[in-house]
């Protein structure tokens, strides 16, 4: 039987997959915010987020969904 | 806001006493490292900021009426009036980096040929009070915060594990969701100060009509311009219509309402 620390990596990293998948305006935001001028992918007084680092994060998002269920595999 | 601010600088506390109780470092240890930390990150970001789109100095001779705003609106900010740049970046935009003493506009070339006068002087004007009311460095600040809260949950975590391959994926994990909330209460605090630095710009001009002006000519310019490239984008994000989540995880109120205080 897995032991809780298993479960959080399994949960929690499919939960951060699902999060970049779904938002991956929000996660780039949250990287580079205050490192990075505001709307460098769009317009001024947007938010916008540029469409490759979206893909970006979308692509790590299938990763970190990979890894879950691979920890989830080998443990359960 | 000084809740948001109080719940920032409680995350940064617990993060400094697990530091001081793990790693055995004093008070004086804990906050040096912190400022170091901040600081390389307010340089390094200046300078890649300004780099990353090609800045160039704007000359005098090629826009002297807008020296002559942008030095009056300083004056009237009490603040030095900033370096001018011009830069090429593909859309109509402009952003404020550096701290009052030392300040910079970046306005880019398609903002420059899509504003009339007045407007760029309200967008000018908006930008100068970023840079009046702190925002670039409290930005950086509240970034630093987030960035420091991230790791230290990281290294507990890893600290605490059997160093497998499961331990290493759940820090990697919890420090980006730990990150993540924390940059909400960021956004909540940046999106506070946009609206102040609206208030605050149509305070300097005397009207907040150029810059509503401004905003709604850019907006409408992305609109058409959105419609045609980021249909399947859109498609992916359940978060890209601006909606509740959406908003929770901006770093700008909505355009609309921004036009509709400055109208007030």
């Amino acid at each position: 039987m897995a032991d809780v620390r298993t479960l959080l990596a399994v949960a929690l990293g499919a939960l951060l997959g699902v999060l970049c998948l779904v938002a991956p305006e929000a996660i780039v935001r949250a990287q580079t915010a205050g490192r990075r001028p505001d709307g460098r992918g769009g317009e001024y007084g947007a938010d916008a987020v540029a469409t490759r680092w979206r893909r970006l994060v979308q692509v790590v998002g299938v990763g970190c969904l990979l890894v879950a269920a691979y920890v989830a595999s080998t443990a359960l | 806001m000084a809740v948001v601010g109080s719940i920032l600088f409680a995350f940064y506390a617990v993060a400094a006493v697990v530091v001081m109780g793990v790693f055995q470092w004093p008070l004086s240890l804990v906050l040096l490292g912190s400022v170091l930390f901040v600081g390389v990150q307010y340089k390094i970001g200046k300078w890649m900021a300004l780099r990353s789109v090609g800045a160039e100095d704007l000359p005098e001779e090629r826009a002297p009426d807008l020296h002559r705003r942008v030095e009056s609106h300083a004056r009237d900010m009490r603040i030095d009036k900033p370096r001018l740049m011009v830069a090429q970046m593909g859309v109509p935009n402009a952003f404020a980096v550096g701290r009052k003493g030392a300040g910079t506009v970046v306005v880019s070339e398609e903002l420059l040929q899509t504003l009339d006068d007045d407007e760029l002087e309200g967008v000018l004007a908006h930008e100068l009070a970023h840079i009046a009311n702190r925002d670039v460095v409290m930005m950086v600040l509240g970034q630093g915060v987030a960035s420091i809260v991230a790791i230290v949950a990281q290294w507990v975590v890893l600290m605490t594990g059997d160093n497998d391959i499961a331990d290493f994926f759940l820090a990697i994990v919890v420090g980006q969701l730990t990150q993540l909330l924390v940059m909400v209460f960021v956004f909540a605090i940046s999106r506070y100060r946009e609206y102040v630095a609206d208030s605050d710009a149509a305070s300097a001009i005397g009207s907040g009509e150029p810059l509503a002006r401004a905003l709604e000519k850019i907006s409408r310019g992305a609109e058409r311009r959105d419609t045609e490239i980021d249909s399947q984008v859109n498609a992916l994000c359940i978060f890209g219509d601006g909606g509740g989540i959406a908003k929770l995880l901006s770093t700008h109120p909505p355009v609309e309402k921004r036009i509709e205080r400055l109208r007030q």
